[in-house]
């Protein structure tokens, strides 16, 4: 098992593009973990005067908004609102998706005709739409957001799980378990689904830069929290302004981009890493 | 081949069913329910009114009743009546809805336009610095959220240069009869479309690419070289047909997303589609409004998946042989 392991991470570190994206990342959440103690106040708060261009004022490396408020500290902390909603989105999307994949699996006949229809009812029902239906409902919160894409976006961790588990379930260490008199349960999680488990991880990753995205899309229609720094937010904020700042703009996409771009580029380098037949194609 | 249409349109209903069950418990587990909200809105306090008003909209009602009469009013196409617009919900979307049809359908056909083209291109000159720069630009369309795609490209297209319109769907106040106002919408879609539109393009060209090199390898294909027919002709008629086939099918599981996304590309170029709309309903809790475009949409996306499903029996080859 080591073995594997270690020819897991070569196969990982000779890929460039997911060097570059795990760098990326690490300065993201170093970025998020330093915000409180870069900029400790309140980042929402006014600073100085609105609309400074980025690299004129010392002190604001990054400019200020319309409204005078320091873009580098509000891009700082909408670095841990993107990352804390990205992955426990993605984490309500692998748990949703696990359990529903693993039951349609090993249960079979109608549980899986019955679970695999409610997949597609979620395949079908547009996933932005339904997102804003629910925080509509309940409300604009962070929670209530991270929890509705949390429900749009677990359709290919279910599949992907159900697949895995299909070609394991009949397997002679399954059929040596259910032979020990194993209960289901201890068979599901204890047998299966540590075997299914890598490739469903390195889906979860790529589902992660989805909900990063979600998210970003949610806060710039101006549903998302809105006591809390966020990326999307800050672009639709600066919408008004594009004719004289547009900068207001740019900057917080560029945030979203390279932060989707590099957890894209790890989730790709993990895929091929995992798959090494598959890599040349 | 007609029985399997038939079926696949079948399957159409219990999922639409499914779509109308939900959207009941989703109401009822508003903390504010619809009732209160309208009667808030009217200012309506007169609890002698208020128990009128509950008999007519029928919420004394016990739930299943409810739900049974909710599924019966939307099987006739009722989806209820908007106090916001005085109107039924149904027309205010339908009104609505063709925007974001055309939208949509451009945007589409501009991923894949652009999407194919750059698979076929790169895959044709695999490991080339053209396979790495459409590679590279994949990765970065594919990472950039289509709203600020679209205001960065305003900026550029219409602040700066002065290209296109920064928004709307038609010039106000022109009147030359269908065709040039059909060239007008077109010069209104060409930024929206292709904000929204690049994101698919950046997927299908990698999908494109990848299913491109795989057809490449079989053996049909050396057969087709080996008759003596031109490169062109092998990689458009032969491989390319085959390797459209996984396109169509994420064409099919895309449509929903696409719907999502141009309700955020309407807010950005004030596209007048239902997600202008729909923005509204949401800041004002118009319920039936925000569940009845949840309906719609779902069955435009049902509608338009088995549409796709049966395109591609059509489309592959293997089929039609069974």
């Amino acid at each position: 098992m080591p073995s594997l392991a270690t020819d897991f991470v070569r196969r990982f570190a000779r890929n460039r593009a997911a060097l570059v994206g795990l760098v990326l990342v690490i300065a993201l959440i170093g970025v998020a973990l330093a915000a409180p103690w870069m900029f400790p106040k309140n980042p929402l708060r006014i600073v100085g005067r609105p609309e400074i261009w980025p690299f004129v004022n010392a002190r604001f490396p990054l400019g200020t908004d319309s409204l005078g408020r320091d873009i580098a500290a509000m891009i700082a902390h909408g670095a841990r609102t993107t990352l804390l909603i990205g992955l426990c989105a993605s984490l309500t999307a692998t748990l949703i998706g696990i359990t529903v994949g693993a039951s349609a699996a090993f249960f079979g006949g109608w549980v899986d005709e019955m679970l695999m229809r409610f997949t597609e009812l979620f395949q079908t029902i547009p996933n932005l739409i339904f997102v804003l239906t629910i925080v509509s409902i309940l409300g604009q919160k962070i929670e209530y957001v991270t929890i509705a894409v949390g429900i749009v976006t677990w359709t290919p961790i279910a599949r992907l799980t159900r697949a895995e588990f299909m070609s394991l379930r009949d397997r002679e260490f399954v059929q040596a378990c259910r032979a020990m008199g194993m209960g289901n349960m201890r068979i599901m999680l204890g047998e299966i689904l540590p075997n299914a488990l890598p490739p469903v991880i390195v889906l979860s990753s790529l589902v992660i830069a989805g909900a990063v995205l979600f998210e970003s899309a949610v806060s710039f229609l101006g549903l998302g929290d809105p006591n809390i720094s966020s990326w999307g937010r800050l672009i639709g904020d600066g919408r008004t302004l594009i004719r004289t700042s547009w900068y207001i703009c740019a900057v917080p996409g560029l945030a979203i981009m390279l932060t989707v771009l590099a957890l894209n580029l790890i989730g790709d380098g993990l895929n091929d890493a995992l798959n090494p037949k598959l890599r040349d194609r | 081949m007609r029985r399997i249409v038939l079926r696949r349109l079948l399957q159409i209903i219990p999922l639409v069913f499914a779509v109308i069950v939900l959207n009941f418990v989703l109401i009822h587990l508003a903390p504010g329910s619809l009732f209160d909200v309208m009667t808030s809105e009217q200012q309506i306090t007169d609890p002698a009114m208020l128990d009128q008003l509950r008999h007519t909209y029928g919420v004394d009602q016990p739930t299943w009743v409810q739900l049974v009469k909710y599924i019966w009013s939307v099987m006739r196409l009722d989806l209820g009546f908007s106090y916001r617009q005085n109107a039924p919900v149904l027309d205010v979307i339908m009104q609505q809805l063709p925007a974001t049809v055309i939208l949509m359908l451009a945007a589409t056909a501009i991923a894949l336009l652009v999407g194919v083209t750059a698979g076929v291109m790169a895959s044709v000159r695999v490991n080339t610095i053209w396979d790495n720069l459409i590679s590279l630009g994949a990765v970065f369309f594919f990472a950039a959220p289509s709203f600020w795609l679209g205001i960065m490209m305003t900026v550029l297209f219409a602040v700066k240069l002065g290209w296109f319109p920064v928004g709307g769907m038609r010039t106000i106040g022109t009147d030359n009869g269908a065709f040039a106002d059909a060239l007008d919408v077109m010069y209104h879609l060409a930024l929206p479309a292709t904000a929204l539109g690049l994101f698919y393009a950046a997927t299908y060209a990698r999908v494109m690419r990848a299913s491109m090199l795989e057809v490449f390898r079989l053996d049909f294909v050396r057969t087709a070289r080996a008759k003596g027919l031109s490169p062109a002709r092998v990689v458009l008629a032969h491989v390319m047909r085959n390797a459209l086939l996984p396109i169509v099918t994420l064409l099919g599981l895309q449509l929903g997303t696409v719907l999502g996304g141009s309700v955020v590309i309407e807010a950005v170029f004030s596209w007048p589609g239902i997600g202008s709309l729909l923005f509204d309903s949401v800041m004002s809790r118009n319920f039936p409004m925000v569940l009845g475009v949840l309906v719609l949409g779902s069955l435009l996306v049902a509608v338009a998946n088995a549409t796709v499903d049966i395109l591609y029996l059509r489309l592959d080859p293997r089929i039609r042989l069974r």
